[in-house]
């Protein structure tokens, strides 16, 4: 049999999804079921004075309305998953409805369950509630003043947590030769997958078990919180994530939603389906980012960098989302001197509680947000002195040598090798002959520029004692059992659970490698509790570092039984058996042999086994990483500006990622392209706006500008592969990388554009208007 | 949002056109998908409004109420409406010059809103309103020529 790890096997997943086979949570029909919507606030910050709901209630086919008083002490609070310690964090309760007082726009105000769809929106319409409009507190910077109007009475300047790692002496600073500070803001983005939120629940009187289908990255912990907030136990809660169409961080959030459908599913005793809609997505669905950076960075001439001082005022909207209170602290501030050896760093995070919607992770959730205020500075700094952008990055890139590296903040770096990509890219690109191009080209008037990001990220979440010390609500090993079948097929059961990555192909890969079976002996389940003994979800680039190598270790086991079955029937000793491409053979006598289909009838028939061994052959692991892993990589971008109207052209873009071990390059080679969409889309195009009166200016897809295919050239994309020490697989997670590095790659390449007109710095999203206003404002000057 | 709107009436005294803006029987007929109109109190009128231009649709009701009279030259026009897209509350000054052609009257307007009309109504919205005077103002100025 030939290599299956790092072969580009198409997806296991498409026959069935291309040919309409999935099942996706609103394909689901069962018999009996009413359909559900939340009444949302169409205020940012208002006292509900009253509800009359007598009106909706004679819509014919509604069942029930209830309100955020009907539910008191029936329903608790949805808790945050991520009580970041030493920053005197204060999370508000959230009611899954709102009882006396909305906080954003999209607050939940009242259920309504009726028998069909149209009954629904019908009866929604005729609830009347009188609101009171309170002043709304809109940015994070002006929320913390003083005279700002409070999301919560009893939090004082709507401070949800404040948090600092690191110092940097001030003499560091006085003896710098040089300095740039530069205040950048990384706007809210909508993570926006094809596929909206859903929920469904069932609920059996007669056993109790509550079974809720819902759009989750992370059934087990949606089991955890729920069981909780709906005061059920888990044995009786069973989660299901079926079929879904992305996430990217927008569904690893315990939401209110799916708390009311279960509690309304169990409440009425018959099934209840909740599909929200994606106007509904756009005010209820968590946002990413909205990071207001401020930075200092401090060096000599000679290019060192000695000092690093960050502010982040992060808007968490009016409640604490899942993973929300770890976004702007632990991913961000301990990252935030990047790939670079800077002896000083600091950073302090504000989280602040607004009128918004609550932001939660979004994919890269904090590494993005670092390396864009990195990368972005060092290139400040590079202008500030006059040298090259990539020499500044040579000069003080962590070395080969260096590793186990630990950064300013104390993280240590698992494995890396920066000169390797970055040289890839240099000459995938063609470094020199572009800047030649460039002289050329401005003279004729034409603005090209080149933008470099020489990233790193955390991923592969990770030590569960980590976990702990960071106040993380869970572990973060994985688990997976490899079930042998007696004919010689295999089921796996993994814990992370897959909403588009293609867990099955790849987890399918690293098996099919191990047990030398083909790939189509090889079913994989996932994404229910009932089916699943635990899992921690899939984000943070975790799935192949920590779930894949649980599949590996457990498909290990397999074969040290199998070995001793095997052994045994050919009797020899287990120590000459010699296990390839699926064949059990005797050290040099090879004609001596069982097929690993003969073993696995053996073991499952147990006529004749080894004293000692028990029948069956199955094998489990809970892997729990001893450290997180590292991804990094070079990206660099080459866009032209169009100084008559401000349009950037993205003329190129070249990613060279070191992911560690490649298990699959095509499904991998889909995760960069995936997440550079995402990435330049934060640059270029994307981002959520609120009017001064907290409502969302950007609620559809004609005003939030999603990138189109047609928007991007060909990437460039190529890996390097430095392996990772700390997993049996050598991985180190590919699916935050275009997120992470491109964002500032774009920016640098458009500021490298308009260097001609001295301009440094744009707020983001690079709108032909600001690109075209900062040109004529320079010009004017 | 501010929206600031003006309309020339050729030819008309400012007086006349006072009277006419001040008629609830003229707003009613003026008022572009006026269904009702009912005086609740002097000068507050409890109206419903069928509008439909893009996004902004369906039946507003809402108050009217007329404050700060100067006559012939100002008043503010307060009006809070709600309907399925959302909820509008308006400030509007209203003045009233007289000028060689007849009379301009220019309207100068806060609107907050909520709902659909916020997320999604908000980029026409200026639009939207522009029509909505724009046909308000022309039949006003046909009543008005009647009364010339």
């Amino acid at each position: 049999m030939t290599k299956v790890v790092g072969t580009r096997l198409k997806r296991k997943e498409d026959p069935k999804l291309i040919t309409g086979h999935g099942s996706f949570a609103d394909d689901i029909q069962l018999p009996g079921m009413l359909h559900a919507a939340v009444l949302r606030s169409p205020h940012a910050h208002a006292v509900i004075k009253k509800i009359n709901v007598e009106e909706a209630l004679k819509v014919p086919g509604v069942v029930a309305i209830y309100t955020g008083k009907d539910l008191e002490g029936k329903i608790g609070p949805v808790p945050t998953s991520w009580y970041v310690p030493d920053c005197d964090l204060k999370e508000a309760p959230q009611y899954p409805l709102a009882i006396d007082r909305v906080r954003y726009v999209g607050d939940g105000v009242a259920l309504v369950i009726a028998e069909g769809r149209y009954a629904v929106k019908d009866a929604m319409y005729l609830i009347d509630v009188e609101y009171e409009t309170l002043s709304p507190a809109v940015g994070q910077k002006e929320s913390l003043k003083d005279n700002a109007p409070l999301v919560h009475d009893d939090i004082e300047n709507n401070l949800a947590f404040h948090w600092k790692a690191g110092t940097v002496p001030e003499e560091v600073c006085e003896k710098a030769e040089a300095s740039v500070k530069q205040s950048f803001y990384v706007q809210r983005v909508a993570p926006s997958p094809i596929e909206t939120r859903a929920a469904i629940g069932r609920y059996n009187p007669g056993t109790g078990e509550l079974t809720l289908w819902c759009t989750s990255q992370n059934p087990h912990i949606h089991r955890m919180v729920l069981s909780e907030v709906l005061d059920i136990t888990e044995a009786k809660l069973r989660v299901i994530s079926p079929d879904m169409g992305g996430g990217f961080g927008g569904k690893i959030g315990v939401y209110p939603d799916e708390a009311l459908v279960g509690f309304a599913a169990r409440d009425l005793c018959r099934p209840v389906k909740w599909i929200e809609e994606r106007s509904e997505h756009f005010t209820a669905a968590n946002f990413g980012r909205d990071e207001v950076i401020d930075v200092e960075i401090y060096g000599q001439k000679d290019g060192t960098i000695t000092a690093l001082r960050v502010t982040n005022t992060h808007n968490v909207g009016a409640y604490l989302s899942t993973m929300g209170p770890g976004v702007s602290t632990i991913d961000f501030g301990l990252m935030i001197t990047g790939i670079y050896k800077i002896p000083y760093a600091s950073c302090e995070t504000f989280g602040v509680y607004t009128n918004t919607t609550p932001t939660d992770a979004y994919r890269g959730a904090g590494k993005p947000e670092s390396t864009y205020q990195i990368e972005r500075a060092i290139d400040l700094f590079a202008k500030e002195i006059g040298m090259d952008p990539v020499e500044i990055r040579r000069i003080n890139m962590a070395q080969k040598e260096d590793f186990p590296f630990t950064n300013a903040q104390g993280l240590v770096y698992d494995s890396g090798d920066y000169e390797k990509p970055l040289t890839k890219a240099l000459e995938m690109v063609d470094y020199q002959k572009f800047r030649e191009e460039q002289k050329e080209l401005r003279k004729r008037g034409k603005l090209v520029g080149i933008g470099f990001s020489t990233y790193v990220e955390l991923c592969g979440f990770g030590p569960s004692k980590v976990a702990g010390g960071i106040g993380f609500q869970g572990g973060i090993w994985e688990n997976a059992t490899v079930r042998v079948h007696p004919r010689g097929s295999v089921t796996v059961y993994c814990g992370t659970s897959p909403h588009g990555q293609g867990h099955a192909t790849t987890f399918g890969q690293i098996v099919s490698e191990k047990l030398g079976i083909p790939m189509d002996d090889i079913e994989l389940v996932f994404s229910d509790t009932k089916s699943v003994s635990m899992g921690w979800g899939t984000y943070g680039s975790r799935s192949v570092a920590v779930g894949g190598s649980s599949v590996a270790i457990a498909a290990d086991r397999v074969i040290d039984k199998a070995k001793k079955i095997a052994a045994h029937e050919l009797e020899v000793s287990v120590e000459e058996i010699v296990f390839e491409e699926g064949i059990f053979s005797v050290k040099g006598s090879p004609s001596l042999q069982r097929t690993f289909k003969e073993i696995a009838k053996s073991a499952n028939m147990a006529w004749n086994l080894p004293e000692g061994i028990e029948p069956s052959l199955e094998a489990s692991s809970y892997f729990d990483p001893e450290n997180f892993v590292y991804p990094f990589g070079t990206h660099i971008a080459v866009v032209e500006v169009d100084k008559e109207t401000g349009q950037i052209e993205l003329k190129r873009y070249v990613a060279v990622d070191d992911v560690g071990r490649v298990i699959n390059p095509l499904t991998a080679e889909g995760q960069v392209h995936g997440g550079l969409a995402q990435g330049i889309g934060q640059a270029l195009w994307e981002g959520i706006v609120y009017s001064k009166d907290g409502q969302n200016l950007t609620g559809t897809f004609m005003d939030y500008a999603m990138p189109k295919a047609r928007f991007f050239p060909k990437f460039e994309t190529a890996f390097t592969e430095t392996l990772s020490p700390v997993n049996p697989i050598g991985a180190k997670g590919v699916g935050e990388t275009g997120t992470t590095a491109s964002t500032p790659a774009i920016m640098n390449a458009v500021m490298d554009a308009l260097e001609p007109y001295g301009i440094k710095d744009i707020e983001m999203p690079l709108t032909p208007e600001k690109v075209w206003r900062a040109i004529s404002e320079s010009e004017g000057k | 949002m501010n929206i600031e709107h003006t309309y020339t009436f050729k030819g008309i005294p400012r007086e006349v056109i006072w009277r006419t803006i001040q008629d609830k029987e003229v707003l009613q007929r003026a008022l572009p998908g006026c269904k009702s109109f009912v005086e609740v109190a002097e000068d507050a009128f409890a109206s419903e409004l069928g509008i439909s231009i893009g996004p902004v649709k369906g039946i507003f009701t809402g108050d009217v109420r007329q404050v700060d009279k100067n006559e012939p030259e100002s008043y503010r026009l307060l009006v809070k409406g709600k309907g399925k897209p959302g909820e509008i509350d308006a400030d509007a000054n209203m003045f009233l010059e007289e000028i060689e052609e007849g009379t301009r009257l220019q309207c100068s307007a806060e609107v907050k809103l909520t709902g659909v009309l916020a997320s999604v109504g908000q980029r026409v919205m200026s639009g939207v309103a522009k029509v909505v005077l724009g046909q308000f103002f022309k039949e006003i100025d046909k009543e008005a020529k009647q009364l010339v």
